[in-house]
């Protein structure tokens, strides 16, 4: 059977791109699926960073669209996880380098030897973005609960509709503290100024960040919440559309549901 | 616990319904954003469906999007030389 690739995308930057893709490859993985993770982002690579993977990069996504090399000496192995793979993206070369042409030649192939093909777009809408979406066959949209990040998503939406693609929103960094306060938007504000499907919803964890510094996947940290928000999310794309989406709750003290019964907060 | 009592029944309304708001009327706003080719093509189509029936100067026209708050119009101006007559 053919895989699927998948693009992950927001149109802003520093929204959780790069955590929700290899966050949601891992998971993919973990799954029984094989999975590639493609960077795309070409000149400011970070997956392998994140992924703990930076020491072991010989060829990369440039190498293979240019015929330097096959896709298996440039998808690294993960350490931990079975069957997850990174392409990463080059470092050196200039970030128009690649065309939509070169993408779709190796597509199929990609198609050919993976069950999932995550694409981690770069931030913007410019030539990485078009890469990264001209072979997609599923898009997601990330965006975090403020102004400048759901007007962005939004816009991206946009291409993504104008390149027949339904995308779906994933909402990230929830705090439901905040939500519950009045001091963010709630993720029923964020897609009801969308409006498109919702595939998960990710609080805020300051274990992502923890992650991070490690080099180790988020999905294999019993304790993370966002961890757990990416697992559920991997579960819907594969196969199990129907999953409920659990919303992050907040813990309320005895003072707050008081006051609730009162009326003093909304 | 007081200040906070007091905090609350004093609070004025929350800022992310200000975000939702200000969120909504932008991303209609520039929706409403039309870019130079679209617009001399529109106008090039308009001058030719014009053209038809009149005869207009095609120096002196102008084609512009107005947008205020409320209100989004396309506006075209152009003088008319002469009516052209129907051919039969």
């Amino acid at each position: 059977m053919e895989g699927k690739i998948i693009v992950v995308t927001s149109g802003k930057g520093g929204v959780g791109k790069t955590t929700a893709t290899s966050s949601i490859g891992a998971a993919l993985a973990l799954e029984g699926n094989r999975v590639a993770i493609v960077d795309m982002d070409i000149g400011l690579r970070n997956l392998d960073v994140v992924m703990g993977l930076e020491n072991r990069i010989v060829f990369n996504i440039v190498d293979v669209v240019q015929d330097r090399c096959k896709i298996e000496q440039a998808a690294i192995r993960d350490r931990r996880i079975e069957n997850l793979f990174l392409i990463p993206a080059s470092q050196s070369d200039n970030k128009d380098v690649l065309t939509t042409a070169g993408i779709e030649r190796i597509a199929k192939q990609l198609r050919s030897k993976f069950d999932y093909i995550i694409m981690d777009s770069p931030a913007g809408i410019e030539r990485g973005f078009e890469n990264s979406v001209v072979s997609a066959d599923e898009a997601l949209v990330i965006c975090t609960p403020d102004v400048s990040a759901v007007r962005d998503a939004d816009r991206v939406i946009g291409l993504l509709y104008a390149r027949s693609l339904s995308p779906k929103l994933i909402v990230n960094r929830i705090e439901p503290a905040r939500v519950m306060r009045g001091e963010m938007l709630s993720h029923e504000d964020v897609l009801e100024v969308l409006s498109i499907d919702l595939v998960g919803l990710v609080p805020m964890d300051e274990k992502v960040l923890i992650s991070s510094n490690t080099g180790t996947p988020l999905v294999l940290q019993t304790d993370s919440k966002a961890g757990a928000a990416f697992r559920q999310i991997a579960r819907r794309l594969n196969g199990e559309a129907d999953l409920p989406i659990e919303m992050p709750v907040y813990k309320t003290s005895m003072w707050q549901k008081i006051s609730k019964t009162f009326g003093l907060k909304q | 616990m007081l200040s906070g009592l007091f905090k609350r029944f004093t609070t004025k309304k929350n800022s992310k319904d200000a975000a939702k708001k200000r969120l909504q009327f932008s991303l209609i706003y520039d929706k409403l954003e039309v870019n130079d080719t679209t617009l001399t093509d529109l106008q090039q189509d308009i001058v030719d469906v014009i053209s038809k029936y009149f005869e207009i100067d095609k120096d002196s026209l102008e084609l512009k999007v107005k947008r205020d708050e409320n209100v989004s119009a396309l506006v075209f101006n152009t003088p008319i030389l002469h009516v052209k007559r129907k051919q039969v």
